[in-house]
């Protein structure tokens, strides 16, 4: 009873839920100011995605004639509630240390895809060709991405299984960076992180990969038949989505806490996420242009997949 | 708490173009307006957005020709209430340098309710940021309100 008490915390409320939305929420306006200001623009207030959210809430939804109603609005739901549940098993350190036996690779390996599988279901469901469009290029980038996802996934876990095997739970490859300093300086590691570096824009189509939902070209994608409160609860599940693949590398790459307070810990963990973002996500969007499919796809083949793959070797050579 | 999100909903005012025929002149301007830093409507909270499904406020530019008008008043009818209109330069109005011409339907307002006007050919960026600020006022009004204007 305790644990359904607790997981539900964990869902609706802290690291998920509210929390989740406000961090997410926090971490696109960073994104949007920065951005601008790199640009030596002032740019939106911090609020912005907020604004955006309530903005949509007051608007008329629209559904297409030709589109499956049942899927087409099920599959914001769908990805949002994906989402949270990832963000709730997601573990900050010195903070919380996720749910008993939740917190495991191969768990996020399955709960990772679904904020695109949503995208894919609603591209298909809007009956708009660009929504196909989309829903294609979402699939082949996915298939992409996942690999160097899946190798330095496979890496850390065997880095920090060490002679034992592999350790899969997120708490073991916390407490092995505890004791042994976090991986992010561990040279061994070093192509993973890399790797788990590029994966970051991949999965949030930014940058080189706004290939999904490339506004010039495929006029968003999935999200264009949608407006109103149903495109809301899809801007909050790339919020969302941006917090989960954050915390999941702050976690695999650096969680260490700096004090003993819990309220300092918390603060340490939003400044690497937003670090993280600055780098990964925003100097990275602001200083590249957009890949064509193929050439986003190859990328990945070529570069980050074998990056992430040296790791693994050197990993299990040295064992 | 609706009227909390009332005042704060205008603060998001998403950008839609439609090009009515137009002779890019204003499309340039809007492009100017929007994508280099020196004029900056994102601090308004502006973003332009692709999909006419998400759009607030929607700049309209050239004289309407017969050719695009069903199109237009299509794209239009997509744009979920409550929506704002900016005619851009002085086609829109008057037709501008097209005027006589037989494939030219302007004044577009025949058709389609223009809220704000920005006259000029082609208008100034400094004036279409102006326009949109005046459109932001009129999108107030109209979420406070809660009034709809269908074409």
């Amino acid at each position: 009873m305790t644990n359904i008490l607790e997981a539900a915390f964990a869902i609706l409320i802290f690291p998920g839920g509210l929390f989740a939305l406000a961090l997410g929420l926090l971490l696109k306006g960073v994104d949007r100011k920065f951005y601008a200001r790199l640009q030596r623009r002032v740019g939106p207030p911090l609020i912005q995605p907020a604004l955006d959210i309530i903005k949509l809430c007051t608007k008329e939804t629209m559904i297409p004639d030709s589109a499956n109603a049942t899927a087409f609005q099920l599959a914001p739901m769908l990805g949002l509630t994906g989402v949270l549940v990832t963000a709730a098993v997601m573990p900050i350190g010195g903070v919380w240390s996720g749910v008993t036996g939740l917190g495991d690779l191969l768990i996020l390996l399955y709960l990772l895809p679904i904020p695109a599988m949503a995208m894919m279901l609603a591209g298909g469901a809007s009956s708009s060709p660009y929504g196909s469009l989309g829903f294609s290029r979402e699939m082949c980038l996915m298939f992409a991405y996942e690999m160097p996802l899946i190798a330095s996934f496979l890496a850390v876990a065997v880095r920090v299984g060490g002679a034992d095997g592999s350790a899969l739970s997120l708490d073991a490859i916390m407490s092995y960076q505890y004791l042994h300093g976090p991986l992010l300086l561990d040279p061994v590691m070093l192509p993973a992180v890399l790797a788990l570096l590029m994966f970051i824009p991949g999965t949030m189509a930014s940058g080189l990969f706004d290939i999904p939902e490339a506004e010039p070209e495929v006029l968003e994608g999935p999200l264009l038949e949608y407006s109103g409160p149903l495109l809301a609860v899809f801007n909050l599940m790339s919020a969302v989505k941006l917090t989960v693949v954050l915390q999941l590398a702050v976690a695999l790459i650096c969680p260490n806490p700096i004090g003993g307070s819990v309220v300092v810990n918390l603060a340490w963990h939003v400044f690497k996420c937003l670090t993280l973002l600055l780098v990964s996500v925003t100097c990275f969007r602001a200083a590249t242009g957009r890949l064509r499919l193929d050439q986003g796809f190859s990328f990945f083949v070529k570069y980050t997949s074998p990056l992430a793959l040296v790791s693994l070797g050197l990993a299990v050579m040295l064992r | 708490m609706l009227k909390f999100m009332s005042k704060l909903a205008p603060r998001s005012p998403w950008i839609y173009r439609i090009n009515a025929g137009s002779c890019n002149g204003c499309d340039v301007e809007m492009a100017t307006a929007a994508l280099i830093p020196r004029y900056d409507v994102e601090r308004l909270g502006c973003k332009y957005c692709g999909s006419p499904r998400h759009a607030d406020v929607v700049l309209i530019s050239g004289p309407l020709t017969m050719r695009v008008r069903d199109r237009v008043l299509r794209v239009y009818d997509e744009i979920p209430h409550p929506k704002v209109t900016v005619g851009i330069g002085v086609c829109p109005v008057s037709g501008g340098c097209f005027r006589e011409s037989y494939s030219v339907e302007a004044d577009i307002s025949r058709y389609i309710p223009l809220d704000v006007i920005v006259p000029g050919c082609p208008p100034r960026p400094q004036a279409i940021i102006d326009g949109i600020v005046k459109a932001v006022d009129v999108l107030r009004n109209r979420i406070e309100e809660g009034v709809c204007s269908r074409s």
